[in-house]
């Protein structure tokens, strides 16, 4: 079937089957490797991207239903420079593997599009579905915090 | 007596610049803005293939057969293999696994048979198609059933293996390696001591969980060479056991090759070799073409290590004041089919199974036992997470029985620099003491706090913990250092960044000797081919083996440095330091000679021809005071362990009486790190560490079926923490108390973090609710249905 | 893994095009709407459909509407839909309480209620929460429209009075002035499916409804349990009674989550601090919506 979306402002032409499943038809045929395999169930978070100004787990969207829409992944925020939050991600050294960043960066930049200025409960909240294994979430959560009174601490 | 240490590390003057700063990670960018790569992002073109095993569905039986017909002709097949196809065993320290079933399958998941297809989709539906035919036999799923009289035999030729030395298996028993520990005599100490404790403790099998999967890409390529790209803690290691497995069709180191880029997370699951040895057998049934294996998150939780369950049979005697006087701990270790490295963990807590105390009297028995369960193997803390919750539990049973404080017992037996340890060797120098206190003062130990909610108690908890690195005594790193013509820094390890800092780190210590910023080193990624040596990247000891090449390194390169300054300029090399990348002289303050102007060019001499040229260096370090001769029948004789990394514990935290439900109101965690290189590193380590040994005992809770099948292998029902369930306050404790041979004094501290934290939570519930639990996890369930079951029994005492 | 299974993929842009689309494949089709399950159904090879209806582009199936004291919830309504919207935090916040304990944020900005209440797991959030309100499904089929009251909804394990060539369209709630509260038995804080839960709603006139999740086959209202409370203001006493009657009421299993004994004993303690929560709520003296009260 034809499928026609915008990815990171780039337009594609692909053809895929219903059976195909967004995750893998952007990591193999759209060029972008930050959604990442880590479950399949949307449990983890790891394939997370934007659709449309909302974050979703893209192992559980098939391709096809992606047809006409536009995914924003972390290549496409860094394109022209890190954003406050990255670079405050950077300079609090919060992530270890990286493995879960991608899905997180997201997470927490749907959130600050939403709620500027968040609340410990409220970055928890925005987090939940990212699972990490290395950092126990401190280090993530301080970055966000501070990105929300406007990188003031 | 204290231990000599034949290498003394460059001994740092206080004026340091990078090491002891939180520098920003090298590798921090790569990872907030996507281009990180792991293996499963590296495109490796049209030509890829795909392979999907074939697992057993049983936990014990005798394979009849196996039919790939139906599966040959499916669209998109090239190649299916069996185990005849590779009847070959290999392991890390015993040689017991294949890499595919041969005869008999050993657990629930164990491969049988691969497919090798054009598409994944294709592979996965031509697997489904292989038939396999068993003859279902009883497992045997605990450790105390295997190894009871007549208990079938998971390894009849268990007497024939190969294995290292210092591993002792009992042929025809299940036990494929005993650890003993025989010192002075604790029958006599226990009848002299004025009290004395008995129990049993259960802790179950965990999952690594790390976020990103086992995955590997083969290729054997039409010269004959092998590369394999995987997601590993241990490139070097894994070539060797590939070279060891696939010799008979005629391979040597040579031969293959294994690249490494960024790992997403080891935790020891991807150490050693689990199912990367099907991909790399599977690449010499198909010349030319990589194939890919990537596991499922299913197959992660099930077909990779686990690890190990284990039943510890605790008896300590002390006397009315205190002092510890005799330790007998027996640990069953439910170490599952295959036990090539999970018997080493069972060495490993053997000779340590006293905990950081001062223990005249020891007889100590670590069992590794095969059970029909997943292979154990290496998981961050090795063992020591595992023993540490019987024993400090049992630690503040004692304490209380005998009316004293738990800190203050802890405190009179902790073991310091020079004290004996079971096996012989002393105690390193080690911060335990300050650990403890300010640990405890961190949470307010000795003030009682009151909840403001009616349904919620508050308790706290204290638990200490050590660990040593648990290696082969000849366990190596080597580095190679080069400069670029801007007056950058390229290193090349084979120590793995699995997330910990370790690129960084290493960095650090180049940039301390060199005067060179950190963001001007790169330090790359294994290739076994063009980076040195590196035993594996676990045990906690990188920072201290590969730091020291990495040291080593900087400081040949810093001599090479100073050799062509002398050459060309005259200056004794006693008078010159390198500062803010360019060498200077204390004699003459007006030199100052940029590193980049000559690490490449040269420098011209006047009569115009040149000194010098590429500075190259390089670094080795390999412990030459450690052995494995410790005596089968009693422990005693040998210095299997470099040095012990110590620290404590404490927690306060609010558990509802009715629901058993927990929050970790504030957790406190001391480590000695002997020197803290980047102390935003260890502080990660200190929380990411906590919070995984805090969901041990809370939340993870892996369950099997009577048939052995894993019954919740997802992360829906294996419940790893997410950003709500963490401490409401982390508070991280780095003391140093220098460890003399180590980079700057810095000694490891990855796996220690989480050590501690199963006990300290049983404490603190007990402290709070007066009940004592002995088994993990201690979830809301187990928390509400214990308490509920001693009110009922008091009220009814009451009646 | 991948998906194995092959099947065919229509978007229809009309509902008379889905339900065209299901007639054509009678019993093998599936509806796809957030996808949350079905995707994930589709991996675990737990369905193997032929056809898959992707009902997104259908018009006018994604609304919330207060209608006098009709609110309409159209199936196309995502869990986030539901916490952002100020006509449900204005007029029934229990419905954001509940959504807001569903998985995650990039599950719930996909999933959609009438969606968890088709799947129908024992567990289902909005089971509980539609049962105690007085909801009615709007369904769409060959035969034009059919209401089914939500009572008559949940007839067996995982099984909904929906018919294979029907498409949920709206729930609508006749709303009053009322207290409510949806509290979910979790494995710990982080997303969990409900090990056990309670829903209830308590109106001004002393009339209180009680519904459970993940005890029996099916979420289920306890009209026994409400009768014991009818007419009466809430008083310890009271809720004793009512948490006497919990027991004999619910049937929950042993299973690798929990003992059937622990979410008895749970259910007990639910009752007993929701009944407080939401009549507390009533009088406005209650903790805020969205503050757990287990």
């Amino acid at each position: 079937m034809d499928l026609n979306i915008t990815v990171n402002g780039e337009p594609w032409a692909l053809d895929v089957a219903p059976a195909d499943v967004l995750l893998d038809v952007l990591r193999e045929q759209a060029a972008v490797k930050s959604p990442k395999i880590g479950c399949e169930r949307g449990d983890c978070g790891s394939c997370t991207i934007i659709m449309d100004s909302r974050t979703v787990r893209s192992c559980l969207v098939l391709a096809i239903e992606a047809d006409g829409h536009e995914i924003t992944t972390v290549e496409g925020l860094s394109f022209d420079g890190l954003s406050q939050l990255q670079n405050l991600f950077l300079a609090n050294n919060s992530f270890q593997c990286g493995f879960c960043a991608p899905g997180i960066v997201l997470a927490a930049t749907e959130l600050l599009e939403r709620t500027p200025n968040p609340s410990r409960h409220d970055v928890q909240e925005a987090l939940a579905g990212n699972l990490c294994r290395c950092t126990g979430y401190e280090p993530i959560i301080e970055a966000v915090l501070a990105a929300g009174d406007g990188g003031a601490s | 007596m204290t231990t000599t240490y034949p290498f003394e590390a460059e001994s740092p003057s206080e004026d340091l610049t990078t090491v002891g700063t939180p520098a920003v990670r090298i590798d921090g960018i790569d990872k907030i803005s996507g281009a990180a790569q792991f293996v499963d992002d590296i495109d490796f073109g049209p030509g890829l293939l795909y392979a999907a095993v074939v697992e057993s569905p049983h936990a014990y039986a005798r394979i009849l057969s196996i039919d790939t017909t139906e599966a040959e002709a499916a669209d998109g097949v090239v190649r299916i293999a069996t185990g005849k196809d590779f009847p070959y065993k290999f392991g890390m320290y015993m040689e017991d696994r294949y890499i595919f079933a041969q005869d008999y399958v050993r657990f629930v998941g164990e491969q049988v048979a691969a497919v090798i297809a054009r598409s994944h989709r294709e592979a996965v539906r031509a697997a489904k198609l292989v038939k396999v035919e068993y003859e279902v036999l009883a497992p045997l799923l605990d450790p105390k059933a295997a190894v009871a009289d007549g208990a079938d035999l998971i390894h009849p030729e268990l007497g024939n293996y190969t294995h290292v030395p210092w591993f002792f298996p009992e042929a025809d028993t299940n036990i494929a390696h005993w650890r003993k520990i025989r010192k002075g005599d604790t029958e006599k100490a226990f009848s002299e001591a004025d009290f004395v404790l008995e129990d049993t403790y259960h802790v179950p099998r965990y999952a690594h969980c790390a976020i990103e999967p086992h995955v590997t890409v083969s290729r054997l390529d039409h010269a004959g060479r092998l590369t394999v790209w995987t997601a590993s803690q241990s490139p070097h290691t894994q070539r060797h056991l590939f070279a060891e497995a696939l010799a008979p069709l005629g391979f040597t180191h040579k031969d293959v090759r294994v690249i490494t880029p960024y790992v997403g997370g080891g935790f020891g699951g991807k150490a050693g070799v689990s199912m990367e040895i099907i991909g790399a057998a599977m690449a010499t049934l198909v010349k030319g073409r990589p194939i890919k294996l990537r596991w499922t998150r299913e197959q992660e939780f099930y077909n990779t290590y686990q690890r190990q369950g284990v039943v510890a049979e605790l008896k300590v005697g002390v006397m009315n004041d205190g002092t510890i006087t005799a330790v007998e701990h027996k640990l069953y270790w439910d170490a599952g089919a295959y036990v090539e490295y999970g018997a080493n963990v069972v060495n490993a807590a053997g000779l340590s199974a006293t905990g950081p105390y001062r223990v005249p009297n020891i007889t100590n028995d670590s069992l590794c036992v095969y059970t029909n369960l997943p292979p154990g193997g290496p998981y961050r803390g090795f063992g020591y997470s595992e023993f540490h919750f019987g024993l400090e539990s049992h630690m503040d049973r004692i304490a209380e029985a005998i009316g004293m404080d738990a800190v203050e017992f802890r405190k009179k037996n902790a073991i310091v620099e020079g004290d004996e340890l079971a096996y012989g060797a002393h105690m390193n120098p080690s911060g335990m003491l300050e650990a403890i206190e300010k640990t405890a003062d961190a949470i307010n130990w000795g003030v009682e706090e009151q909840s403001d909610n009616p349904n919620t108690v508050i308790g706290k908890g204290m638990a200490l913990f050590w660990k040593a690195p648990a290696m082969p005594p000849n366990a190596s790193s080597a580095s190679f250092l080069k400069f670029n013509e801007d007056g950058s820094i390229n290193i090349t390890v084979s120590g793995m960044e699995l997330g910990q800092g370790y690129l960084t780190v290493m960095a650090q210590i180049a940039s301390e000797v060199l005067a060179v910023p950190v963001d001007k080193i790169r330090v790359e990624t294994p290739d076994t081919d063009r980076n040195p040596y590196e035993w594996q990247t676990v045990a906690s000891h990188v920072t201290w083996s590969s730091g020291l090449a990495v040291e080593k390194a900087a400081v040949e390169a810093r001599s090479k440095i100073f050799d062509v300054i002398h050459q060309v300029y005259g200056f004794e090399d006693d008078s010159l330091y390198l500062e803010d990348e360019a060498v200077k002289c204390k004699t003459d303050p007006t030199f100052s000679k940029p590193l980049s102007d000559f690490v490449i060019e040269g420098i011209q001499t006047d009569d115009g021809t040149w000194r010098g040229g590429p500075i190259i260096a390089s670094g080795k370090f390999m412990p030459e005071f450690t052995n494995a001769n410790s005596d089968p029948a009693t422990g005693q004789g040998g210095h299997p362990n470099v040095h012990y990394t110590v620290g404590a514990t404490g927690v306060v935290l609010e558990v509802d009486k009715q629901t058993g439900r927990i929050w970790v109101r504030k957790a406190a965690l001391a480590v000695d790190a002997g020197r803290a290189i980047n102390p935003d590193l260890v502080k990660g380590q200190i929380t990411g560490g906590l919070v995984q040994g805090l969901a041990t005992v809370l939340f993870e809770d892996m369950r099997f079926d009577e048939g052995g099948k894993m019954m919740n292998p997802t992360f829906t029902d294996y419940k790893i923490p997410t950003a709500f369930d963490i401490p409401d306050e982390i508070i991280p404790i780095i003391v140093e108390v220098p460890q003399p041979d180590g980079p700057f004094g810095a000694r490891g501290v990855g796996e220690h973090t989480m050590i501690a934290a199963a006990p300290v939570i049983g404490n603190a519930v007990y402290n709070a609710l007066g009940v004592r639990i002995t088994s993990m996890p201690i979830t809301q369930e187990k928390v509400a249905m214990s308490y509920l079951a001693k009110i009922t029994f008091e009220s009814n005492q009451e009646e | 893994m991948v998906i194995s299974h092959e099947f065919d993929y229509r978007r229809p842009s009309s509902l008379d095009e889905a339900i065209g689309a299901l007639a054509e494949f009678p019993g093998s089709a599936r509806i796809l709407a957030g996808g949350t399950d079905l995707v994930a159904w589709l991996r675990d090879d737990a369905v193997a459909p032929d056809l898959v209806v992707d009902i997104k582009n259908v018009p006018g199936l994604g609304d919330i509407v207060l209608d006098g004291t009709t609110l309409s919830i159209g199936s196309l309504v995502t869990f986030t839909d539901l916490i952002e919207s100020e006509v449900i935090e204005e007029h029934a916040p229990l419905l954001s309480e509940m959504a807001e304990t569903v998985a995650s944020t990039g599950i719930r900005n996909r999933a959609t209620m009438v969606g968890n209440i088709c799947s129908a797991v024992p567990s289902c959030d909005a089971g509980p929460v539609l049962l105690a309100y007085d909801t009615t499904v709007h369904l769409a089929g060959p035969g034009g429209e059919r209401l089914v009251d939500i009572n008559d909804w949940f007839i067996g394990l995982r099984e909904t009075a929906m018919t294979e060539d029907e498409v949920v369209t709206r729930v609508t709630i006749e709303l009053r002035s009322h207290g409510g509260v949806y509290v979910k038995l979790m494995r710990y804080a982080g997303e969990d499916l409900a090990q056990a839960a309670v829903g209830i709603v308590a109106y001004p006139d002393l009339d209180y409804r009680v519904a459970f999740g993940a005890v029996a086959p099916t979420p289920f209202r306890s009209t026994r349990i409400e009768n014991a409370l009818r007419g009466s203001v809430l008083d310890e006493a009271l809720v004793a009674e009512a948490v006497e009657l919990v027991d004999g009421e619910i049937s929950p299993i042993t299973d690798m989550r929990a003992s059937a004994e622990y979410r008895a004993r749970m259910t007990e303690v639910m009752l007993d601090r929701g009944l407080w929560a939401a009549v507390g709520r009533l009088s406005g003296t209650g903790p805020d919506y969205g503050e757990r009260v287990i």
